[in-house]
Formats: structure tokens, C-alpha cells, sequence
């Protein structure tokens, strides 16, 4: 059985890749701000997968302890988003995005708040971005770190419908000062907002096409 | 024809070494040929390795027929003589025999190249030492593609971005690129002259400002609706810009790479979107004919800088693995994978290497199927521009290698089995033969012998060793042992021969022995049969016995019947004679006469079978004997049978007694009348022959050369199977019992034998049969046979004759003939009488003596005599005498015989005829 479900077309998946990068990017003007550095976010791809096949892609790239900012989201489609570090990249982001003038006592001090407010710009950049381009509202709960390996970071990722979801796996790539960190955005759906998700998709696709550029 | 090199060549490869090697192999060498493995086995016992055998996959391989590979060092294969890596590393491995694989650019017939991955093992025999070089061969040019090609297949997708990225820069430093503007709000495009260039726009226009829609306008139809999305990410605010597409222009089209930033305003709205747009279209060939080269490939690569957790990976990497496609990939990922005997995937974590090259092979178990495979990995070390140690890397997947090495392994393993086997077995044979075997070297003498010799002969090894095979032979054999030894050390082979070899104690054991020569040695295998040599004497003895029974009575008869005619002559004779009737006294005596001459007839062919005959063999030409008896034979034959002679042009004199030979073929004429009783042809042919040994293989004394051969056949009633068997058969006789003994063709059979030539004879029932004769030719004319006086004997004149005769009844009757023509005899019974008169001073012209005395031989008297009296003439008589069998070996001149029983009248004309010559010749002895 494939992990992959629901292939998005090439084209869904160009224009999905880019909101996320719009929204980043977003997220990212609001880190240079807060951190006064040079921030750069962008994703370079997407893939659509299941639970499991999240888990395994997870475990496979990064076999530490992760660090994770959670927050669900309901609207026209509905679910729970993720933003992943690997553990040790965590403090070097906290550095960045909080100074990098911090003792390590202050830096490890910091650490949740640091990730969380990170989490909350990233993932609600992504989120309000895509909901604003897709023209539709979205509600947000707050922002929680989880820590965890890749298994038990997607059995947190309980959704209320029970036949699994499928996960829309990103990956992000940021450079802070020209130091580079990995992280993942996993957005958790079930399977109606998923198709919900590709009609608004199929919508922008052709604004953006008819538009008079 | 290709232009190889001149390469040493061995032709001359013993065959043995071919057959060994089929030996040991056997069924296993033919499944390995047969296999689609190109194969190439090759002599460690002869210097550099000259081929022994290549298979059909290794002729399909390199193009090369077998007959053009053997003999030769697998190097012809190589198409230059430099020195490389893989050479040496082949040497130092085959130098110490240890297994070895290598990559070496070979060359095939047809003059292409290719990769041939080598894997050598090195065969031992029992002893352990090399014997035999086995070695597969595989085309591997795939992982080395094309040289371009190939050096960027080992740098990873990502360090050839870094080089695309170098080019990019180093392209637009030097105006390559192209650069363009696109303001969001006023939706204009700007462009440079390098872009317009790219685009096919006019330079002028793009530089004053075009529509936006202009940067969508040469763009690939395939391409154009995702670069729309991508620029829509940008114009609404997604910073980083990166894409690759077409753009069409005059048809042509070419790939770029367009990189570009949006660039906000103050509140975060995009107001610009600007970039560099480079043409690539030549590193996306190069790329994409990597990217096919690593799909089809199946290569993955890599790049892993030191002390980094994660490595760079293609995805081809990552479905080697079974991981699912990324681009980075940590690396304890990786080498979780790795099969924990094995050594790690990704290595030098701690940087301790810093340049040179890396390959290494390892099992891995497939992350989705758990399926176990073979890689390897293949990479070079180099510094990183921002230091650290940068490896970077292909594996590739060699399971299939892996397998037929082991396969290879296995197929060594097992062929060193069974040396080891073959050798315990032949150690078990050699050890527990009842057989005498043993090794022979080139001085004759015992090298090896096995336990049976000390079983056998009473000898302990180390009495044998060293000993000359003759010593150890029974005396009356050590001259045949000789003589085979001697055609044995000139490479002859002997099948079999019998000899009798001595024990310890002395006695002689019967031992056949085969052996065979080789290689300077001479291998035996000896079996002892004297327990049947044994047997077969006692089964001759009691045949003879029995042959000598039938025979004894089949001669009774005869001369009981003879006898009754000479007693019964004799007795009438006297009973007439006391009557005083004289009338027919003769007839009676007629009838004796003829008896008396039956006997001496039936013991002459007695004589004659048992080759103790007297034979006067000397040249004579056949065809003037045969002509000389044709009335004879016309007569015997009879009118109903036609004869026909035929005798070729040229014939050589031949050597035989005449007398004997005329009666021979008489003898066969009269068989051939008897099997056509209603009439025939007997054709009695000659003509010249060669014979060799085996055509002689049945002759008693034959040897190979030129014969005269005699055919006697008849177009009679032939002889069954059965009887043709028995046909020489002493006392075989197709005629009823007490007509005769039998000795017909035995004792033609007797007679040739004892003349050393041969008869053979073919016969089919209804279709005739042919006896040929065989004798040896004379070199040189043939002799003036003397005329035979024929003439009655002329009286003597007082000559003095010496006799010598034990037989009271012959000497009389010698006497009475000397006396009666006119001799003046003296009687002597033996040595003893005689001696003192042969050494006296007496007178004496001639001696008669017979041959078998009871003390002194007839021989030796006529020599006492011949000491003081040299010349004298000496007439011997004799009934059977086995020294006297070949005259020309046993008188000297001047020295005759006469055969027992003669004629009163013969005796006399010898007498005569010796003493006339004498008169002629000179005084006689004093
Ligand atoms: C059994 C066997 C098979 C070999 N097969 C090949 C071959 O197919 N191609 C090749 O180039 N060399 C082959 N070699 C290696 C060469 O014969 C030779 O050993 C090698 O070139 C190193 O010696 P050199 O440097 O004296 O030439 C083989 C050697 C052995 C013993």
C-alpha cells in the first residue's frame, strides 16, 4: 500500500507550495521584525501523505528528538497543523529569532516561548495566508509545544474524524543569518477538508491565470 | 583482425592438465560453462597464468573464440599497457593467491571497450597448493558511463547545483545572464539586453519597459501555467523566486533558470520582483542525461560533509534504500540500513579522512521490503569551501554480482572439495589396493609403491625405494622387464604384460602389469596372478595330457596296423623262405617295405607338428617349387578339379625347407580335393607382402617385414565356424576316427611356425577356403639348389668309415651297407670306442655318427674329431634331434645329416656323393 493518497495534480501542488510560500514569507517579514535579523523562509516542495506515511517520513529523516508547535485550525477545512524542528536545531532558532546575545541559561529559559511565538508567526502566516488567498476564514486555536520522535508527535495528531486524515507535508527551509535550519510543516486534514481544500485550490488557479498580469 | 599487442603465448598447454582439470571439474565445469557467467580458467602451475578454458559467455563477452584465448594471459584483453591501480592490486593479490575483484578497461575483439569487473579465485589442490585460477567476468560500463558523464555521476545533484550556481554567477559576472524588473504596481517589465537575447525580444523595447505579459510570452506551453503560479506566489508576497523552464524562440528551444527575489515595501506589501535568468540548456542535457545514466543506472549519490548529521541524497539514494525520495537524510537513517557486520554507509563522521578515493560494499535491509541487498559505494574525499572534510558519492546496487560471486565461491569451495576428495580417495586406493602400484622414475627404479608390494612381495617400502625394477624381477623374466622398461622410458606405451616378479624369499610370483609413461615416470598397476597362471598350466598340462592320450592312441592304431604289415611281411617271408618257396617272397617283402615306410612318414609328422623337424631351411624361389610339382599336383587332383597358378611378378626368394614346404602344399592340395568332391578350382597364388607386428600377433616367431606369401584356395564345401577354430588343432580331424591322425594342417601349421612365418587361414562353409603361407624373404638371389643325385650308388674303393651308433640293429645295418659297397667300416658304439681311434694316427676318409649318444653328443665326437684332423667329412644320422632342428645352425662345412629312417640306397648315395666331393677337394686327412 502507498503512503501517498489522493495525489494532488502537479499544478494543485505548485499552487498549494505556493501559498505556503506566501504565507511563509509573511512569517517571515514578522521574524526579521521581532528578531531584527535577516530572515529568509521559503518550501520547496509538498507532498501529500498518509498518517503513517508521515510518521515514517519523519522518522526517516530525522532520527533525534523533535521539537514541535502545535495549532488547530477550523474553517472550510479543518485540522491540525505542526511546525517540526529537529531538537537540536531548536536552540539555534530560539537564538535567532530572540538574540543571539542570550546566555544558554536564558536561551534554554526562553526556549518554549521562543519556539511558541515562532510557531504561532509561521503557522498562522501559513494558515491566514492560505485562507486569505483561497478567500475563505479560518479560526485558530493557540499555539503548544510538543516534544516527541516522529511516531509520537502524529499519534498526538488525534483529529476528531476517525479514519486517520491525511497529512500535507511540507518542508521549510529557513536561513537566519545565513545559518540554515530544517523544519516541517505538517497539516493535518481529514479527508472532506482535504477535497474541500483542493475546490478552493482548483478556484485560485484560475484567478490567478485570468488574472491580468 | 584486431591490432592486439603481441602477447606471450603458451600453445603448448599439456592436454593432461585440459583433462585433469575436466577430471576434477566434471559435471560441475560443464554447469559453470553452460552458465550464463563468463568464465576463464587459467594454469597456476605454468608461468603467467596462460588460459586453460574460457566459456561461451566469456566468447560473447569479449568477442574472443576460445581458440584464440588459450594459451595467452588474460592481459590481451587489456588495451593499453599502462600501468594502473587495478593491475597492480590483480598482482600483489595472485602473487600471495588470495581472491581479488577489479574494474579493468578491456578491450573486445572488435576493438570497443568496456568495464570488465574481474573477481579471481585461486584453486587449490590437495596439497594446498594453487593449481588452477578461476575467474568471472562482467561488463560493468554502465557505472562508468561515458568520461564526463561519469565524473559528474560521482558528485552529487546537490555539488552540481553548486557548479550550475558557479556558472550562473560566473556567467552573469560576465553579462551571460540576463536580468529583468517587474514592477507589481505599474505592471511593467524591464529587461536587459542578454535577457531580450534569451527571450528573442527586441533589446531596445525590453530595455523602455514591456507588458508583464511579456515574460510569459516565449515561454514553453508545458511550462507556462506553472511559472504563472510560481510568479503569482511571488507578486503576492512570496520572496524567494526559483524556477526552471523552456522558452521557445524560432523554434529553437532552450532551458533557463530563473532566480528571482520580491521585494516589499515598508508595509510589507510586494512592490518589485526582479531576478537573473541564465540559459542552461547545456547543463540540463548534461543533467539530464545524468539523471537517465543514474535512473537507468540505478546509481545513487551523495554528499556528506564531516561531522554533519544528515547527508545530501538524490533520489535514486533514497529507492536504493527504500527510504522514501528526500533530499537530505540523516545519517544515522542510513547507516541503521547497513547490515551491522558490514561497514557503515556513510562514514567518516569524525572527519579523520580528509582527501583520496573510498569504495567499500555492504548488505543493507531495504527500509519498505526488508528485502536483503547487495551495494556499494564509491566516492572521493575533498576539502569543502568552507572547510571540513566534503565526501561525496555513488552507491549502486551489486546484488546480483554479490550472488554469482558467491556462486563462484561455492563452485571453488566445492571444486577444492572434491580435489580434497579425489585425493582422500586416491589415497584410499593407493593404500588399500591388493594391487601392486607404483611410480617408476626415469633410472628404473621404484620411486612410490604402495602397501600391496610389501602385502605381496615380502619387501618393506624402504627396501623398494630406490631399487631397480629389474632386481626385483625373476631372472628368466628380467630380460623381457628390461626390454619393456626400456620402450616404456622412450614414452612407449605397453598395455600388458605378464612377468614373474621375486618375493623376499626368493619365489617367483606371476604379476600382469599395465603401465603407463608419463611425463617422464612410468605409472603400474600390477596384479598378481599366479594363482592363475597356476591354472591355466594345469588346465594346458592336462589338455596335453589329454591331446597326448588321443594322440598316443590314434598313433597305435596306425602302427599297430604298420606292424601287423611288417611282421606280417617278414613273417611270411621266412615261413616261404624255410619252405623253400621263393616265388612270391617279394610281394611279401613289397608289402613290409611299405608299412615300414608309412611309420617313418607318420613320425616325421609327428616331427613336423611338434616343430622339431629337421628342416634344411634355405632361399629358394616358390614359384620354380611350385612349378616343379604342378604334374604332381595335376595328378592328385584330378581332372574334375582345375588348377590354376598364379604367381605375381618379381617374387622374393623366400627362406624354407623345400622338401617340407613341397609337402605342405601337397598336404593342403590334397584337403582342398578332399572338401570338392564334385570337382573345383584350386587356385595356388604368390605374391609379396608386408606384415607388421599385429598382423603377426598370432605367429610364434614372426616378425614384422617382408614375406612371401603362398595362397592355396579352393572353391570346395569351407569349414563351419567351429571347425575353423580347431582347424591347427594338433589332433583335430574332420575325418573319421583311425583314418588319420590328424596332423594334416597342424603340421603345416608346425612347419611354417618352426620357419618363422605364419599361416592364416579363412574359410566360410559353401564358399572354399584360403590358407595362406607366410615365409620370411630371403634378401639376396636364392641358392643353386643342388641337383639330387638320383642315380643308384656307385661302388667305394676301399675307403675307411668310422661309425658311431649306440643302436646295435642301425650299426648293422650301416655296416652292412658300408661293407656291401665297398667301404672298409670300423664299429664304435659311443665316445669311448671311438675317441682313441679319432685321436689316433688310423687312417680315415669319413665318420658317421649318430647324434644322440648316450655320453658325448654325435656333435661333440666330430668336433674331438675335426681337432686332430681338420676337413674330415662327417655324415651325422639322426632320428630327432632338437639341436640338429636348424641344419644351417648346426654343421659345419663339410659336415652333413641324414634323417632316420633312410633307404639302404639313400645311406649309400650320400656316402658316396660326400666322398667324391672329398676326393675332388683334396688329400684326405691323415
Ligand atoms: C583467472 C584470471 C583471469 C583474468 N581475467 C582478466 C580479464 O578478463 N581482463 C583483464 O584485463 N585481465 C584479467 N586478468 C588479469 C591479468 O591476467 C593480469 O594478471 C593483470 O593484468 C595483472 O598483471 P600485469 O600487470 O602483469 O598485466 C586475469 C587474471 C587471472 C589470473
Amino acid at each position: 500500500m502507498s503512503d501517498h493518497v489522493v495525489p494532488l495534480e502537479e499544478m494543485e501542488r505548485d499552487a498549494l507550495t505556493e501559498l505556503v510560500n506566501i504565507g511563509v514569507s509573511r512569517a517571515a517579514a514578522s521574524l526579521r521584525k521581532m528578531a531584527g535579523q535577516q530572515v529568509l523562509l521559503s518550501v520547496p516542495s509538498l507532498e501529500v501523505v498518509t498518517r503513517g506515511g508521515a510518521a515514517t517520513l519523519i522518522r526517516e529523516r530525522e532520527s533525534g528528538d523533535l521539537v514541535a508547535v502545535r495549532q488547530d485550525f477550523e474553517g472550510v477545512f479543518s485540522g491540525r497543523a505542526l511546525l517540526i524542528f529537529p531538537e537540536s536545531n531548536s536552540m539555534a532558532l530560539v537564538r535567532a529569532v530572540a538574540g543571539s546575545a542570550l546566555s544558554d541559561a536564558e536561551a534554554a529559559e526562553m526556549e518554549d516561548e521562543a519556539l511558541t511565538e515562532t510557531g504561532n508567526v509561521v503557522l498562522n502566516s501559513c494558515l491566514a495566508t492560505m485562507a486569505n488567498m483561497l478567500q475563505r476564514p479560518l479560526t485558530m486555536s493557540l499555539p503548544q509545544v510538543v516534544r516527541g520522535n516522529g511516531v509520537g508527535l502524529f499519534e498526538l495528531m488525534q483529529v476528531s474524524t476517525e479514519e486517520g486524515g491525511v497529512v500535507l507535508f511540507l518542508y521549510i527551509n529557513f536561513a537566519i543569518n545565513d545559518r540554515d535550519i530544517r523544519g516541517y510543516i505538517a497539516m493535518l486534514m481529514d479527508l472532506p477538508s482535504l477535497q474541500a481544500l483542493r475546490l478552493l485550490i482548483t478556484e485560485f488557479i484560475r484567478r490567478v491565470i485570468g488574472d491580468e498580469v | 583482425m584486431s591490432d592486439i599487442p603481441t602477447p606471450e603465448r603458451h600453445p603448448d598447454i599439456p592436454s593432461r592438465r585440459r583433462q585433469e582439470l575436466a577430471a576434477l571439474g566434471g559435471p560441475w565445469l560443464e554447469a559453470l560453462t553452460a552458465s550464463a557467467v563468463a568464465i576463464v580458467l587459467t594454469d597456476a602451475l605454468l608461468p603467467d597464468d596462460p588460459i586453460l578454458h574460457v566459456n561461451p559467455a566469456f566468447e560473447a563477452l569479449t568477442g574472443y573464440p576460445a581458440a584464440e584465448a588459450l594459451g595467452r594471459n588474460c592481459r590481451f584483453l587489456q588495451p593499453e599497457p599502462a600501468e594502473t591501480e587495478a593491475r597492480a592490486r590483480i598482482r600483489e593479490a595472485l602473487a600471495t593467491d588470495a581472491p581479488v575483484t577489479a574494474d579493468l578497461l578491456n578491450r573486445r575483439r572488435d576493438g570497443e571497450r568496456f568495464w570488465n569487473r574481474i573477481s579471481i579465485a585461486t584453486i587449490r589442490d590437495g596439497h594446498g597448493a594453487p593449481a588452477f585460477r578461476l575467474a568471472t567476468q562482467a561488463d560493468v560500463s554502465s557505472e562508468y558511463a561515458d568520461d564526463p558523464a561519469a565524473r559528474e555521476l560521482r558528485a552529487s545533484r546537490r555539488s552540481l547545483a553548486e557548479v550550475q550556481e558557479r556558472l550562473r554567477v560566473v556567467q552573469s559576472v560576465a553579462g551571460a545572464a540576463g536580468a529583468w524588473e517587474w514592477d507589481i504596481a505599474s505592471k511593467r517589465l524591464v529587461a536587459d539586453a542578454r535577457f531580450a537575447s534569451i527571450y528573442g525580444l527586441d533589446a531596445a523595447t525590453a530595455a523602455s519597459g514591456l507588458p508583464t505579459a511579456a515574460f510569459f510570452a516565449a515561454v514553453h506551453e508545458e511550462d507556462r501555467m506553472r511559472l504563472r503560479i510560481a510568479v503569482a506566489g511571488a507578486l503576492h508576497g512570496a520572496e524567494v523566486f526559483a524556477r526552471d523552464y523552456r522558452v521557445v524562440v524560432d523554434g529553437e528551444i532552450r532551458w533557463v533558470a530563473a532566480r528571482g527575489r520580491t521585494y516589499l515595501d515598508a508595509a510589507e506589501r510586494p512592490l518589485r520582483f526582479a531576478g537573473v535568468l541564465t540559459d542552461i540548456t547545456d547543463q540540463r542535457k548534461v543533467e539530464e542525461r545524468l539523471h537517465i545514466a543514474q535512473t537507468a543506472g540505478e546509481v545513487g549519490s551523495f554528499e556528506y560533509v564531516a561531522g554533519y548529521g544528515t547527508a545530501e541524497v538524490s533520489e535514486q539514494f533514497c529507492r536504493l534504500l527504500g527510504l522514501r525520495p528526500a533530499q537530505s537524510l540523516p545519517v544515522r537513517t542510513i547507516n541503521a540500513l547497513v547490515h551491522p557486520e558490514d561497514p557503515a554507509l556513510i562514514q567518516n563522521r569524525d572527519g579523520r579522512i580528509s582527501s583520496g578515493t573510498a569504495s567499500h560494499e555492504f548488505r543493507i535491509t531495504r527500509a519498505d521490503t526488508g528485502e536483503e541487498r547487495w551495494l556499494a559505494s564509491r566516492g572521493e574525499y575533498r576539502a569543502g569551501l568552507a572547510g571540513g572534510t566534503i565526501f561525496t558519492g555513488v552507491i549502486y546496487d551489486i546484488t546480483t554480482t554479490k550472488r554469482s560471486e558467491a556462486a563462484l565461491r561455492l563452485l571453488t569451495e566445492k571444486l577444492e572439495e572434491r580435489v580434497e576428495e579425489r585425493t582422500q580417495e586416491r589415497d584410499r586406493l593407493w593404500n588399500l589396493s591388493r594391487d601392486l602400484l607404483n611410480v617408476i622414475g626415469p633410472d628404473g627404479r621404484l620411486r612410490a609403491v604402495n602397501p600391496a608390494w610389501t602385502r605381496l612381495l615380502g619387501h618393506d617400502e624402504a627396501e623398494l625405494i630406490g631399487t631397480s625394477i629389474e632386481a626385483l624381477t625373476h631372472p628368466e623374466d628380467a630380460a623381457t622387464a628390461r626390454s619393456h622398461l626400456a620402450h616404456l622410458l622412450h614414452g612407449e606405451a605397453i598395455a600388458e604384460f605378464d612377468i614373474r616378479m621375486r618375493t623376499k624369499g626368493g619365489d617367483p610370483r606371476w604379476v600382469s602389469w599395465t603401465v603407463v609413461p608419463e611425463g617422464g615416470a612410468i605409472y603400474g598397476i600390477g596384479r598378481d596372478v599366479t594363482q592363475r597362471k597356476l591354472l591355466e598350466d594345469q588346465l594346458r598340462q592336462s589338455q596335453k595330457m589329454e591331446a597326448v592320450g588321443q594322440l598316443t592312441g590314434g598313433i597305435a592304431h596306425d602302427f599297430n596296423n604298420m606292424l601287423t604289415g611288417i611282421l606280417g611281411g617278414i613273417d611270411m617271408v621266412r615261413r616261404r623262405v624255410s619252405q623253400g618257396r621263393l616265388d612270391d617272397v617279394d610281394r611279401f617283402l613289397e608289402a613290409a617295405m611299405q608299412s615300414g615306410q608309412r611309420a617313418a612318414a607318420l613320425t616325421h609328422r609327428l616331427l613336423a607338428f611338434s616343430r622339431r623337424q629337421t628342416l634344411d631351411s634355405r632361399p629358394l624361389d616358390v614359384a620354380v617349387l611350385v612349378r616343379s610339382i604342378e604334374d604332381l599336383l595335376r595328378r592328385t587332383l584330378g581332372e574334375q578339379i582345375e588348377l590354376v597358378i598364379d604367381m605375381g611378378p618379381d617374387l622374393w626368394s623366400a627362406v624354407a625347407d623345400d622338401n617340407q614346404l613341397e609337402s605342405a602344399i601337397l598336404n593342403l592340395a590334397i584337403n582342398s580335393r578332399d572338401a570338392m568332391p564334385d570337382g573345383g578350382r584350386l587356385t595356388i597364388g604368390g605374391r609379396n607382402v608386408h606384415l607388421s607386428a599385429t598382423d603377426l600377433a598370432h605367429s610364434d616367431r614372426g616378425e614384422a617385414g617382408d614375406y612371401v606369401e603362398i595362397r592355396v584356395a579352393d572353391t570346395g564345401l569351407g569349414m563351419p565356424a567351429d571347425v575353423l577354430a580347431k582347424a591347427f588343432d594338433p589332433f583335430y580331424t574332420t575325418k573319421p576316427q583311425g583314418q588319420g591322425t590328424g596332423l594334416g594342417l597342424s603340421m603345416v601349421y608346425g612347419f611354417i611356425q618352426q620357419s618363422r612365418g605364419d599361416v592364416m587361414i579363412e574359410s566360410r562353409e559353401g564358399s572354399g577356403t584360403t590358407i595362406r603361407l607366410f615365409l620370411p624373404r630371403h634378401h639376396g638371389a636364392p641358392d643353386e639348389t643342388p641337383a639330387k643325385p638320383r642315380a643308384a650308388a656307385l661302388p667305394g674303393t676301399g675307403e675307411t668309415v668310422l661309425v658311431i651308433e649306440d643302436d646295435p640293429a642301425v650299426r648293422l645295418l650301416v655296416l652292412q651297407v658300408l661293407q656291401e659297397l665297398g667301404y672298409r667300416a670300423i664299429e664304435t658304439a659311443d665316445e669311448r670306442d671311438a675317441v682313441p681311434i679319432l685321436q689316433s694316427a688310423r687312417h680315415l676318409d669319413l665318420l658317421i655318427s649318430d647324434v644322440g649318444l648316450p655320453g658325448m653328443s654325435g656333435r661333440r665326437l666330430a668336433e674331438i674329431a675335426r681337432a686332430s684332423r681338420p676337413g674330415l667329412p662327417v655324415l651325422f644320422m639322426t632320428g630327432y634331434a632338437r639341436e640338429a632342428a636348424d641344419q644351417a645352425q648346426f654343421l659345419d662345412a663339410g659336415m652333413e645329416i641324414i634323417t632316420k629312417p633312410f633307404a639302404v640306397d639313400e645311406l649309400g648315395q650320400r656316402v658316396n656323393r660326400i666322398l667324391r666331393t672329398k676326393g675332388m677337394a683334396g688329400p684326405s686327412s691323415e
